[in-house]
Formats: C-alpha cells, structure tokens, sequence
C-alpha cells in the first residue's frame, strides 16, 4: 500500500516538475520580452529592467533562473497580467473555483444519470429500450458542444425566457468571496434575499451544467452500457444462471461491480474532455472561469497570464487524473497495465 | 430496479422546472432597485476630461459627474446646471457664472466630504487642464485632448473667484462656442477638497481611478472587462418637486443681490426651466455590464439581464422593432458621413471635376443599401439636431449625363482612374465604408472613370491620410457638442490641415472668413444666417459630397421611464426609473 | 462409388470480407456509411460541385433566407450570409476542409503515434515504465489548452491548430498501440517467430501489423470524431482557422453575430457539423460491433 502511495506521488511530483519546466520555457517561447513574460511587469526604464533582471536570475544560467522561478511558483508568486494588471495568483484563485464548480455539477449530473441509464441499457441490452438509449446517447455525444451550447441558449433563454445566458449571479447582487463558489458563498454570505440569490445563482448554473452534462452523461451511457454487456457475456454470469439466481441478484452481487470497474480507467479521458469543453461552454455563457479567462488572454495575447492558466489547468487535471489512476490501483489490484519494472 | 431511475428522473427534472419558475416571480421587487446597462467595452478612465472617446464619457460624464451648463435633449439650448445663471458682458469676453448652492459630493467609502460644491471646485477643474503649472496638471498623463484640440486653454485670460458662489472667465478673443463647450461631456466639476486630500496623501492619481463628482451615481466598484458598479448618490442636488421654479428663485435673488448692477454685462440667463426629467430616481443601484460583442448585448437585453443596451447593430434594429417589450429609440444623430476629395491634387483642385464626381453618385442608393435605413440623407455638413441645421439647402442630385459632361470639359480622359480610401473601420456615421466605396466604384464606372478601393488598418489609414496620399476619402466626423462651429472648423478650415481632421486638405479665406464672423456674434439667428452662407459657398465648391447623418440608437426594456437620448453627450441614467 | 462433387469449393472468407459482412448487417452503419460517403464526396469534389466562389461576396444579396422558405430563391440553396456569400457553397468547401484536415491529422498522429508506442511496447525496464506513466499523465492535458498554447507560440491559423490536434491525438495512439503491443508480445506466434530469427522490425511488421490494423482502423475513427469536433471548436474561438477561410466552425462564428435576422446562418454550418460527426460515430460503432461479432465466433 504504502508501495503504491509513494510511486504515484513520485508520479505526480515528476508531471508536476515537467509542467514547470514547460511553463518556464514558456516564458522564452512566447513572442516578445521575455522578461515581460516572466513576470508581466513592464520595466520604465534601464534601471528597473536591470534591477528586475537581477530578482529574477536572468543574469546568470537557465537552470539558476527555473530553480527561482520554480520557488516563486511554490510561494505564490506567480507575476501579474499584462491586461489587468492584478496578480496572476488573484486571477487564477477567482477563476479556477469557477470551473471546477461548473465542472463538478457536470460530473454530478453524469454520474447519476448516465451511470445507472447505462446499467438499463445493458442489462435490457438489444431491445427497443435499449435501441433508443443508445441512438439518444450517440447522437447527443455527436453533437459538438458549442453548438449544443447554441441552441440550448437560443431555446431556453431566448425563446422560452426560462433561464438567462451570462455570468454567475445577476450584478445586482454584491456576493463577498469567501470559497469560490457561488452556490456555498450565497449561503455563506448574509445577505437580505439570500433565497432569492441562491434561485438566482441556480438558474443561471443550471444551463451551462446541462450543456456540459448532457454530452459527459452520453459517453457514461455508452460506456457503462458497454461494460455491462461485456460483463453480461462472461461466463460466471451464464454459471451463476444456471446456479439459478434470479436477475435482481445476478444484477446486486455481480453485474454491479464488475461492470463498475473498467469504467473507471475511462474516467480520466473523460474528465480531460470535460475541462475542454467547459472551457469552451464558459465563452458562451460568459461564465467567469479559468476556461474564459485564458481564452480572452489569447486573444489580447496576455503571457503571463497564458503561462500560469496552463499551468493551473494542467495541475489541476492531471492530478485528478492520477487520483483516479490511485483509486483504480488500490480497489482493483488485478490489473496489469501498471506494470512494475521487470528488469 | 428500473423504476427507482425513472422515479429519480422525474423528481430531479420537477424540482429543476420548481425552481426555475419560482426564481421568475420573486424577481421583480428586487430587481427594480437595480439597472444594468450593456456597454460596449472598458472606459479609458474615470475623469472625461483626459479622454474622447464615447465609451468613457458614456460611463462616467452624467453617471458621476455635473457641468456647469447642460444641453437640453430636446431643443439643444444651453440649460443651467452647476451654474445656475450666468452673465456675459458686451464685448462678449467676460463670462460670470453664478453657482448653485447646496450641491453636495459623493461620499464614499475612500472620501468623506466637508464642505458643499463652491468655487473653488470650477477653479480647480478649469486650471487643471488650462495650467501646466497647476500640480494637478500632470498627474495621469496631462493630455486633455478635447481641450487641445480647441486651444482653449490659450484663448482663457483667467479665471477668477469673485466670492464662494460666483466664478468670472475671462477670454482674449470672443468665442461664441464657448458656452457650448462648458456644456460638453468633458467639461466636468472635480472636488478641489478630495483633490487636496489626495495630495497630501501622496496619491493623486487616484482622482482619476477613485472619483468623486456631484452627479446622480457614486462610484462603488470596477473590475476590468466585467462591470463598473455605481450607487445612488441621495443628497443628488435635483429634486422632482423642484422643477425649473425654485432654481428660477435662487438666480432671481442672485440678480437683486448683485452689488454692481453693471450696464455692460448682458443678461443671458437661461430661465429655460427644461433641466431633463426628474432627476431622482428609485434605484439604487447602475451597474455597467461590459460586453464587448453586439449580438450578446442584444441577447441580454432579450433575456433582460441587461436593462438598455449601448450600440446595437444595424442587423439588429429590426429584431428590436419587432419585440413589444423592447423599445428603440433613435433621434438624428450629431454626426455626418462623407467623401471627401484631396483638393491639393489635381484633378481635384477644379471645382467642376468634383460637382461631377458628386453627380455620378446616388446617395439614394448609398444610404439604403450601406445604412439600412438607419440614417437619413446629408445635403450639408449639419444635422436636423443642431440649431443652425438648415432644411431647405441646396443638394446635388443624381445626373450621370451631366457628369460625364462636366468630366469632358474639364478634360478628364475616359478611362481616368483615381483611388477611393475606404476606412477600415466601423463607425455610426458609415457602418461599412468598403461597400460604400464598391458602390461608388460601380457608379463612377458608368461615367468612365476607374476607381481603385484602398484600405489600410486604422492607425495606418489615419497617418497616410494625413500625409494627403488619397484622392478621396469615405470618412465621417462626430460632434462633440451641439455647436456648428464643432463641424465646420474641425472638417475644412485651413487650420485644421496640421492637425488633420480637415480631409479634403482644403484651405478657402472666404470659408474662413465666415466662420470667425460667425463665432464673433451670439445672436443665433446671425449665426444662422451666416452659416446659411457657408453651406452655398460648400455647395458650389464642393471639397466634399455629405452622404448621410445617421441616426443615435438606444435600445431598453419596457420597464425603464425616463430613457431619453442625448445627442449632445454621453448616455444618462440620472432621472431613470424602472417600473413593473 | 462414393460421389464426388467437382463444384463444391470450400469458402473461407478472409478476415476483412467476414468484417465487411457483418458490418453490412446492421442498417444503421450502412446509412452512416452512405452519410459518410457524401461528406467524403463533398470534400472530394467541392470545387466542381458548387455554384460560386466561396469568398465572393453579392452585395445585393445579403442574407437571403434559405430556399425552402418563402422568400428563399433556388439559387441560393442554402441562403446567403451577412457578407452575400452563398452559404451552399461555404458549406461544402467548409466540409472539405474540416473533413481533410481532421483526415490528415489523424494521419499523422496515427504514425507518430503506432511508432512511438510500439517502440514503447517492445522496451522493457525501468526506462519503459517511467516513460510510460509520464506519457499517460501528459495524455491528459485538455486538447484546448494545447491549442492555446501553440497558437500563442506560433499564431493563430489552420495549420497551427493541426499541429495542436495532432499533439493531442498521439497519446490516445500510443496508448492504445502500447498495450496492444505488450499484449502481443507475449503469444505465442510471437514466440515462434522470435525463435524463427525475426529481428524486431520483422516482427513487427510481419506479426504485429497484420493484426492491429483493425483495432487501429476503430481508434482512427474515434479519433476522426474528435478531431473534426476539435478543429471546427478552434475555428469556431477564432483560434485555429481564420475569415474568410470556409471552415465549418469559423462559418458557425461569423454568422453567430446576425443569429437573430438569420438563423439558418447558426442551424446550417452546425447541423452539416453534427452530421458528419454523427456519421463517423456510427461508421465507428459499426466497425467495432463487426469486429466484434468476428472475433468471438
């Protein structure tokens, strides 16, 4: 157990010194100063570039300078943005929870409803209500998640008027920012309408969620879908009909949890295309997250701020993929795909 | 087993469509305190008189600030509103203006003011930008580019504080436009005392991040690229039962208090009791929601998480038309589009050569196909808004046959070709200058001459036509304040070639001539009468062919009173009221 | 005398004509066959098949509603945009190039891809592990932010985002191809060939190959599906193709901004986009419940 801890810290400690290798190198590879896009200051004169140069090493080797840079990130020192000019760790720290909130609904929804329509669909597997399951989740899954995006606004806000299409909260609203959250800061907070600005907060999450969701939910479907009908056909399952367990108890002691198990594997990709298309769906609902934050800092070819949003958003997806790797290990130590070295 | 999914199912999508509807109902008590107004981008800063653009002065002129003078929306006369009356002597150099009392500052929550609203606000605000001595005349920046541009600052003498309610300019040449300058979005009342504070503190600039004005909202907050939030000022010196009377009143005992009862000083007081609507409102809250792309502020405005919204597109008049519980207002706009020709250059120094050009062309034509509707036809460089607009002036007229005439005596070979600047980009007074420019391709093709589209981007554009490398030009010009004076001199007086907003570089005494006499009077209908003289001395000689005036949209929801469009400034939410 | 008969011939299909058969069977994979089919022909054919130029604009016809409509005309199939581009015909080049481009970079990262992770399955030892488990943890960077990253470095333009989409579809390939590989190794077919001689390349070309060309074929059009999906999301943020290049993405932006006037200009692009995904997830499936029918008879 122990054993295994420490190789994916090890793991994870490697990816996270190859990301900042890749997010210093940034700094060099980004067009223009490369001072500016170390730091996001800009020098006024000679003197302050100097003085700036000396801070951060860029007098004397590479690897001096990546072993500071490499301590300010671990401080917190992550330099400002070109177009805000606030400090890229204050920037990051109000986007991030934004997305991992829009995020994490999406998996929610996933989750439970994708999961346990996708045990439907495989233990019913081949009949009519297993056809339309599975031509619903393909088609949702075929459709690009922009343009669902699209309709769902131009149906429910613009048609329907049922829920609006921009921002957390209405700005009507002064919520004080204590975890990043809406949904628990509005409760947090003490404000005179507090149910009013929870429903508020609701609507306005609910479609981005859906947008997300329903196309996370629709690869659910298929793979449990699939893993159900693989477990179906193994043979202890034909023993265990024969033994004469009814459904219900072939479904409770075996279906259930080995169909469970190479879902999770899956998990990680699926995860990775999540983030990429909440960071696509924030654009178009203008939802406040990192997604939207590094999009616009592309386009006003903001540096700084592109270099510490990939490295956020690496961070923060590849360590849930290696936690999900943890987990799988740990529950199912029967896999050899983790191969030890066999020398 | 099943069952349990689909019951899960059901539950989850009720309380879903429960919640949904419930938050539509309860909505609206609170969300009448607020108002939220779709702009279109980021202000430069938050005092207008260190920058032009409408962007700032949209946020900033009638949200946190007041003037001494105002423009009636209506009628374009200069109404009172810092200054409550004011006097000019004959020699039309002087001018006395007496200041409203009781008129009190925002506080705020970085700025706690003691006193009310006196002279030495008017003082400091004019020597700000007047003085490179002033020790406020640096700080961010020292560009005040509306007032460079007038070359006010040289034309003021000085300014004087007679007592603490009544301030004394003095000019060095008589300007007629100088009252309508004093009118303008840029012209604005700073606090003199959170000025001092802020200096002594060691952060000036904080004047121009952290404002403090008189005007009807206080600035609470801004976040780059999201929103600016405003919160009502509530010892805001209008009052609704206080119509035009009361402020009558305290200018009246002004008058009997005056000691000197000069028999130079003219009276010019503006009784005109039309000071805007109610300028108290209901709510408590302007919040600016900046959004850069038109088609998501008009899907706001849809959804009504925006209240009015700030430029919408031409495709999209329409779509607001069609909408009952949307309103599009529009009014004529201060602004005019047109194609200039670079009189310095030959053929263009003969005036036939340009009546021709200007004959092959139907603006008809040009104003349906490039502004939608959205603006009517030019025959001079005024618009119906301004008071010296004049209806019945001479236009040119569609007559190709009459072109290619003038053309050949002239003796421009057919065949000829010549290049048209079309600006890159977008602007009220041309909303596509490149299809404009193939239209008039197309016509000039017809009379035979061969014209070749050019275009660079915007600051290029601007530095090559200042360098006079066009033949012609589409390009426009917008107003700054109701004043003729603001269209003509900027666009063809000979001075105004240096500074290059004159794009026909062209240079006429007479032209010339006229616009300094008109400046010398203040009687309007003078003014009128000599202006009426320029638009026939522009029409036989032609240096540019006026296009279209295009309309000033503002686009709101049903549930605002009180939205009235200026013309002459920045958009105002200081009397606006949402209802139901 | 026992009755021979001359005409009788023993019918083996071949592995490929047993796939064939089975995916003919199910009538949901030919229709999406059929689908993919035009699309393919489209992008095949666009420039002799469309009636305008894709970038000409028609200044007096701007916004023309679709032809099934009232005030539609036949010569505008699908209606014009803001700019009086005929969108039929923006439509099948944009088909062509979201549809090559996505082909191509499959392509590639297919090759990188099957080399890479072949030559990470024939390693052995520690090396192998560790690189290994780095490129698995690297897999999960979002394709977007590559993207992003490569259009800062690089700027923005259809070539730039191929190179993004590419990078992002190799881990999947080399995953795949790697445990593939690994799995391989140890039959014993392999076993007998090693002990025949073949030296590693033989092996793999001779052994390996044969039998991983089918799964390959069902990651390629998974893969196909996402990059068509990625690319037109990159030409849709601006990001990869750029106006006026007709990319079904970029054609969805540009008419975003009349949306209201002109809808079909947002229902057009992204229903052709949601088709031919829509087609290659099926061709896809089909393909996989085909080889699956073949291998466990």
């Amino acid at each position: 157990m122990i054993q295994i801890l420490t190789r994916y810290c090890t793991l994870l400690v490697l990816t996270l010194l190859v990301l900042a290798v890749m997010s210093f190198s940034l700094a060099y590879l980004f067009p223009g100063d490369t001072l500016e896009n170390l730091t996001g200051l800009v020098p006024e004169n000679e003197a302050q570039r100097e003085a700036l140069e000396r801070q951060f090493k860029l007098d004397s080797s590479v690897v001096l300078q990546f072993f500071y840079y490499l301590g300010n990130l671990l401080v917190g020192d992550w330099g400002y943005s070109f177009t805000s000019g606030l400090p890229l760790l204050e920037e990051v720290g109000i986007a991030l929870p934004a997305t991992i909130e829009l995020a994490t609904y999406a998996m929610l929804m996933a989750l439970f409803v994708g999961i346990p329509l996708g045990y439907y669909a495989g233990i019913r597997c081949y009949s009519t209500t297993d056809h339309i399951l599975n031509s619903a989740s393909m088609t949702t899954y075929s459709f690009p998640v922009f343009w669902f995006a699209l309709l769902l606004i131009l149906v429910f806000s613009l048609q329907l008027d049922a829920a609006p299409l921009s921002g957390r909260i209405s700005l009507l609203y002064d919520v004080p920012r204590v975890t990043g959250f809406i949904l628990v800061d509005v409760l947090l907070s003490d404000l005179d309408n507090k149910s009013l600005a929870f429903k508020d907060a609701l609507s306005h999450i609910a479609l981005p969620t859906f947008a997300i969701g329903a196309i996370t939910t629709a690869s659910l479907i298929r793979i449990t879908r699939r893993s159900v009908i693989d477990v179906k056909h193994r043979p202890y399952i034909a023993a265990a009909v024969s033994r004469g367990l009814s459904s219900w108890q072939i479904f409770t002691r075996h279906i259930l949890r080995n169909a469970l198990l190479p879902i999770l594997p899956l998990m990680a990709i699926q995860i990775t295309t999540l983030i990429t298309n909440a960071m696509i769906v924030e654009t178009l609902f203008s939802w406040p997250g990192i997604g939207n934050w590094l999009i616009q800092a592309i386009y006003q070819r903001d540096y700084p701020a592109l270099r510490i949003g990939m490295m956020a958003v690496s961070t923060l997806v590849i360590t849930l993929t290696i936690l999900v790797d943890l987990f799988n290990r740990i529950i199912d130590p029967s896999r050899e795909k983790y191969e030890h070295a066999a020398v | 087993m099943y069952m349990g999914v689909v019951k899960r199912l059901t539950v989850a999508l009720c309380t879903a469509l429960l919640i949904v509807s419930c938050a539509k109902q309860n909505k609206k008590a609170f969300y009448n305190t607020g108002i939220i107004y779709c702009s279109e981008s980021n202000p430069v800063t938050f005092n207008p008189q260190l920058d032009t653009s409408s962007t700032t002065s949209d946020a900033t002129s009638h949200q946190l600030y007041d003037r001494l003078l105002d423009f009636d929306p209506d009628s374009g006369r200069i109404v009172p509103s810092l200054a409550s009356s004011w006097l000019v002597t004959n020699d039309g150099l002087t001018y006395a203006f007496q200041l409203r009392r009781d008129v009190k500052f925002h506080q705020t929550h970085y700025f706690t003011p003691t006193r009310n609203f006196n002279a030495d606000d008017v003082i400091f605000s004019i020597n700000r930008w007047r003085l490179p001595s002033h020790p406020y005349h640096s700080v961010s920046g020292g560009r005040y580019p509306y007032f460079e541009s007038l070359g006010l600052a040289q034309n003021i003498a000085s300014v004087e504080r007679v007592n603490g309610y009544r301030v004394e300019i003095t000019l060095h040449r008589r300007d007629s436009s100088f009252l309508a300058n004093l009118a303008t979005d840029f012209a604005v009342i700073l606090s003199q005392e959170y000025a001092t504070t802020l200096f002594e503190a060691g952060s000036p600039s904080k004047i121009d991040i952290l404002p403090v004005g008189t005007g009807p909202f206080k600035f609470e907050s801004y976040r780059k690229d999201r929103f600016i939030k405003y919160l009502r000022h509530e010892d805001y010196w209008r009052k609704s039962e206080l119509r035009g009377d009361d402020n009558v009143a305290s200018s009246a005992e002004d008058f009997d208090n005056r000691s000197n009862v000069d028999a130079n000083w003219q009276d010019n007081v503006q009784l005109n009791g039309n000071i805007s609507n109610d300028d108290v409102t209901n709510v408590q809250q302007l919040i600016f929601d900046i959004t850069p792309r038109s088609s998501l502020r008009l899907a706001k405005l849809m959804t009504g998480e925006c209240d009015a919204t700030a430029f919408p597109a031409q495709t999209e008049l329409e779509v607001i038309r069609a909408r009952n519980d949307l309103t599009l207002a529009e009014k004529p706009g201060l602004n005019i589009g047109f194609w200039a020709f670079n009189t310095q250059r030959p053929p263009f120094d003969n005036p036939d050569v340009r009546r021709a050009l200007a004959a092959a062309i139907d603006k008809n034509t040009l104003l349906e196909a490039v502004y939608f509707d959205s603006a009517t036809r030019a025959k001079t460089l005024l618009p119906a808004a301004s008071w010296a607009f004049q209806n019945d002036a001479d236009d040119t007229a569609y007559n190709p046959v009459l072109a290619r005439q003038l053309l050949a005596n002239a003796g421009v070979k057919e065949g000829f070709s010549m290049t048209i600047w079309a600006m890159p980009v977008e602007r009220a007074y041309n909303p596509n200058a490149t299809k404009m420019a193939e239209l008039i391709q197309r016509y000039l093709q017809d009379v035979g001459i061969e014209a070749t589209i050019v275009s660079y981007d915007w600051a290029t554009f601007r530095r090559h036509l200042q360098d006079g490398l066009h033949d012609s030009v589409l390009i426009g010009w917008s107003a700054d304040n109701g004043d003729p004076d603001n269209f003509y001199r900027p666009l063809l007086s000979c001075g105004a070639i240096p500074s290059g907003t004159n794009r026909a570089m062209w240079c006429d005494e007479d032209y010339d001539r006229l616009l300094n006499e008109a400046l010398k009077t203040d009687d309007i209908d003078e003014r009128t009468a000599i202006y009426h003289q320029v638009n026939r001395l522009l029409y036989e000689r032609l240096p540019l062919v006026p296009i279209a005036h295009a309309y000033r949209y503002q686009a709101y929801r049903e549930e605002l009173n009180g939205v009235v469009i200026n013309p002459f400034g920045g958009v105002r939410f200081g009397g606006v009221e949402k209802t139901l | 005398m026992p009755q021979f008969s001359l005409y009788e011939e023993e019918f083996h299909p071949s592995p490929w004509q047993r796939t064939w058969a089975a995916f003919r069977s199910s009538h949901i994979a030919m229709v999406g066959l059929v689908m993919l089919g035009c699309f393919v022909f489209f992008a095949l054919f666009a420039p002799i098949i469309t009636p305008y130029d894709a970038t000409e604009q028609n200044i007096d016809g701007l916004l023309i509603p679709p032809s099934w409509t009232a005030n539609g005309v036949i010569s505008h199939l699908f209606g014009t945009d803001a700019l009086g581009r005929d969108l039929f015909t923006r439509i099948i080049y944009g088909c062509r190039i979201t549809l090559g481009t996505a082909f191509i970079t499959v392509v590639l990262a297919m090759l990188v891809g099957v080399s890479l992770g072949t030559f990470a399955g024939m390693l052995r030892g520690v090396r192998s592990s560790i690189a290994n488990h780095l490129l698995d943890a690297l897999m999960a960077i979002p394709t977007l932010l590559i993207a992003i990253i490569i259009v800062a470095i690089l700027g923005a333009g259809l070539l730039n985002s191929m190179w993004a989409i590419t990078l992002a579809l190799i881990p999947q390939f080399v995953h795949h191809t790697r445990s593939f590989v690994r799995a391989e190794m140890k039959k014993d077919y392999i076993v007998a060939s090693k002990l025949d001689g073949a030296n590693r390349w033989q092996l793999f070309v001779h052994s390996i190959l044969p039998n991983m060309i089918e799964t390959l074929v069902v990651q390629g059009t998974l893969a196909l599906s996402i990059a068509v999906i990625d690319i037109s999301a990159l030409g849709f943020l601006n990001l990869g193709a750029q106006s006026p290049l007709p990319e079904l993405g970029v054609i969805l932006a540009d008419g975003l901004d009349a949306a209201y006037l002109a809808p079909w200009n947002v229902a057009v692009p992204g229903t052709a986009i949601f088709l031919m995904v829509l087609s290659i997830n099926i061709v896809g499936d089909g393909l996989r419940s085909a080889l699956r029918k073949r291998v466990s008879h």
